[in-house]
């Protein structure tokens, strides 16, 4: 029989005493007693703790540890949702991601994620519940990714990677544990994808032709930061053939413009290293890049009445009236709407060019990757609105 | 033994706002409140079961409320204005 070799165990050690270790004292921590580890993995699943998957059992040891290598008390709030008015502290997220499977230096990544996706503006209830079946992805960027070990290399969305895969972990049983987003319950996705399980990468910066993307969204250069979005499945780009910029984002821009994903949203492209280095030596600046997409993921907006994807709603929305027509000849027409006006294809509707996104600024760009290979993904967002934006937020020191 | 903690918030305090409003008898006469949850044909789906009430319940007046964003709260003004001027309040997801 083959042997196989354990990697050394790194030890677990707490970094940082603080005065809230007396918080154990004065507040009772719920919890089950168990008597081994095999017992505690299937009392998780017999209470529905888990993703499907099998979780570490959150001891209070572990849970401690993970609480100590961040900046926050037990009882901070790190995610607040207002619809469902749910807090999740620093201490439930700290048993989510001894749960998850990570190692406490990864806990100042995983609160920061929370806090990004609880900011207001990301409006957290949409991508948790609906039909759209988002995932929650964090990219993070930084000095904090290699000490992490974070995978921004081969098989980037892929297993194989502790960090990765447990940081993005993390932040669905919060969903799952926390807001109680139980599928086909709260959780009204029509299929999901397996991104919900987990989606986390730091971005490669060394192949990148620009700036850090944290930097690019304002976070000073050197600090880490993690960026998140809500994610529909992505959709490989490949392209082997051309080293031509503009050849080689035509195949982009097709894919932004595919009919299943178009929508007033925004889309988020992880150039594979190969394709980024084209566009270094084409000498393309990131907004440049974003431009040229802009302006050529379009469809005519007869081909959208065509493939049945305008309804009756949209023209008694404001916004969406303001998308299907902002790239009009003749501007937004004068007449009133009427609901067949789904329907009817007009000859004018033709030269309608409906744009994926409202502008250039909504197509976020990263670099990721292993070295070999023309294979990139563009990423749209959820809803066939506008849906949430991108967040960034700093990693505290 | 060993103790392991719950990761859910089942041991924290339960939101004040879930506390259940006084149910009433009957609706006949009764201002009734109208929240679509913001998706294309939420407010549709809502006139649709107000013609009902009228027919079954002979309800008074309705007062309508949208929001902007399904994944948004409602805006503190419709909490308040719907709090103050309706018995009941009906919402509806229309997708």
């Amino acid at each position: 029989m083959r042997k196989v070799k354990l990697c050394e165990a790194r030890p677990i050690r707490l970094t940082r005493p603080t005065a809230w270790r007396h918080y154990r004292a004065v507040v009772p921590r719920s919890g089950i007693d168990v008597g081994d580890p095999w017992e505690a993995i299937e009392a998780c699943y017999a209470r529905g703790w888990t993703d499907g998957l099998p979780v570490v059992p959150p001891t209070e040891t572990l849970v401690d540890a993970m609480l100590s290598a961040g900046p926050w008390a037990p009882g901070d709030v790190l995610l607040h949702e207002p619809v469902r008015d749910r807090a999740v502290t620093a201490e439930k997220a700290a048993i989510n991601a001894v749960m998850a499977g990570c190692r406490p230096e990864y806990f100042p990544v995983v609160g920061v994620a929370l806090q990004a996706i609880g900011d207001p503006a990301f409006m957290l209830h949409g991508p948790a519940t609906s039909t759209g079946g988002s995932a929650l992805m964090v990219i993070v960027n930084g000095p904090i990714a290699g000490k992490l070990e974070l995978n921004a290399g081969a098989n980037l969305f892929g297993p194989g990677a502790r960090a990765n895969a447990t940081i993005g972990r993390t932040l669905r049983l919060v969903l799952l544990n926390c807001l109680e987003c139980c599928p086909g319950v709260l959780d009204k996705s029509t299929q999901g994808w397996a991104g919900k399980y987990s989606l986390c990468f730091a971005e490669d910066e060394a192949q990148s032709p620009w700036e850090p993307l944290s930097v690019s969204r304002g976070v000073p250069t050197g600090h880490s930061a993690v960026t998140v979005f809500a994610a529909e499945s992505g959709h490989n780009v490949l392209s082997h053939g051309t080293r031509d910029p503009e050849r080689l984002l035509t195949g982009f821009a097709d894919a932004l413009a595919g009919l299943g994903s178009l929508s007033p949203g925004r889309s988020v492209i992880v150039f594979a290293p190969e394709h980024a280095q084209h566009l270094r030596r084409a000498g393309w600046r990131r907004l440049q890049v974003q431009q040229w997409l802009y302006d050529h993921a379009w469809r005519s907006l007869a081909d959208l009445k065509r493939g049945g994807k305008v309804e009756p709603a949209f023209y008694t929305n404001p916004q969406l009236v303001d998308w299907l027509y902002r790239d009009s000849p003749g501007g937004l027409p004068t007449r009133s709407f009427v609901p067949a006006d789904a329907d009817h294809i007009a000859p004018a509707d033709e030269a309608v060019r409906v744009h994926r996104g409202l502008g250039p600024e909504d197509i976020l760009l990263a670099v990721g990757g292993g070295a070999a290979g023309g294979h990139s993904a563009f990423f749209p967002s959820w809803s066939r609105g506008r849906s949430v934006p991108f967040v960034t937020k700093e990693v505290p020191v | 033994m060993t103790r392991i903690l719950d990761p859910t918030l089942s041991d924290a305090a339960a939101p004040a706002s879930l506390a259940r409003a006084p149910r009433p008898h009957t609706l006949r006469g009764l201002t009734v409140g109208l929240l679509a949850n913001g998706k294309s044909n939420g407010m549709a789906l809502l006139d649709g079961i107000v013609g009902r009430l009228r027919e079954r319940h002979d309800i008074g007046d309705v007062v309508r409320a949208a929001k902007n964003n399904a994944s948004s709260p409602m805006s503190e003004e419709d909490v308040e204005r719907l709090a103050k001027r309706c018995a009941v309040v009906i919402t509806a997801i229309g997708d």
